[in-house]
């Protein structure tokens, strides 16, 4: 129960950082383009990317 | 010391807001005299004379104040730090007692009459605290492994085609180096922020509801009640910021220990 208290804990810290890391990679993109689909693809593929993170950690047994 | 340092403006109701966490110091011009700074030395006299009592006469058939020491202590050493960290968890029962016992005697603070302010409602206690555990891990995941197999276990996942690694890596790292000590000091303070104010709106409004006209004196005792209530759930959710920020702790460091993550 512990265990899955601080599986549970993991799994929103990736998710967290998945978001931030290439939504910020995406926010940059825009930034410096001058375009405004940069951010939306990047928080996609954060998502994505922190979920196939998560699932490799903790869905393979 | 004011109870509450409440900005009166007028007649109508002040909310609650951020200027009530900003307590002037006891003594005035000190700025490190303020109420949060005071209540974490009182916490640490109280955690020390209650744990030297309580061992001080240590016997076979306990005292209850021993009995009471020796849960605390059993349950820190046991269901937190042996079931997480496996063997050789002694190793790390006094840091993590010590961080369980500050953390629970400062949360308790903000429902105790009188002192009634949760230090780990401003940031910074909960800043050092989470930069305390940041190092602890990073420095035994560093020593037992090796700087380059503990940051190749961190960054490279076993059993993933290379070219998500481009996908997965900043994401450990981000995960590992800056997610982790952020939420455990943002959650820690901002559920003791939270708890505070949801307090003081509930007990400052039934104060202010009772100098009104009598259809609202009428509600007042509801608002206090409210209040009441939501100062016994206070206490169970300092208890369990307490328990959660020791718990992740203990699995840090035993994710620091584990061969591969």
């Amino acid at each position: 129960m512990k265990q899955d208290e601080g599986a549970a804990w993991s799994i929103f810290g990736y998710l967290l950082s998945g978001l931030l890391f290439w939504g910020g990679v995406g926010w940059a993109a825009d930034h410096w383009l001058h375009t405004h689909y940069f951010l939306l693809g990047g928080l996609l593929l954060g998502m994505g990317a922190s979920i196939y993170l998560v699932w490799l950690r903790f869905g393979r047994e | 010391m004011p109870l509450v340092h409440l900005l009166r403006t007028g007649e109508g109701f002040v909310p609650p807001s951020t200027n009530d966490f900003n307590l002037p110091p006891v003594i005035a011009g000190n700025e490190y005299t303020t109420k949060p700074i005071l209540l974490v030395f009182l916490s640490v006299l109280l955690i020390s004379v209650f744990f030297i009592m309580a061992s001080r006469k240590a016997a076979i058939v306990p005292s209850k104040l021993q009995f009471a020491g020796e849960s605390i202590y059993g349950f820190v050493r046991n269901d937190l730090a042996r079931d997480n960290i496996g063997h050789d968890f002694m190793r790390f029962v006094p840091y993590l007692f010590t961080l369980f016992t500050f953390i629970l005697t400062n949360n308790i603070f903000g429902i105790v009459p009188l002192l009634q302010f949760p230090a780990m409602s401003h940031v910074s206690f909960p800043y050092v605290l989470a930069i305390f555990t940041f190092i602890t891990f990073h420095y035994i995941g560093i020593r037992k492994q090796g700087i380059r197999k503990y940051m190749k276990d961190i960054m490279f996942m076993p059993g993933v085609p290379k070219a998500a690694y481009i996908l997965l890596t900043p994401l450990e790292l981000a995960t590992f180096f800056i997610v982790r000590p952020l939420t455990l000091s943002l959650r820690l303070f901002a559920n003791m922020f939270a708890g505070h104010l949801l307090l003081l709106v509930f007990i400052l409004g039934g104060d202010h509801l009772l100098k009104g006209v009598i259809g609202l004196k009428l509600i007042s005792p509801f608002a206090f009640a409210f209040g009441i209530g939501l100062t016994f759930f206070e206490f169970m959710v300092q208890c369990l910021q307490a328990y959660i920020f020791t718990l992740l702790t203990a699995l840090y460091i035993a994710g620091a220990l584990a061969d591969e993550h």
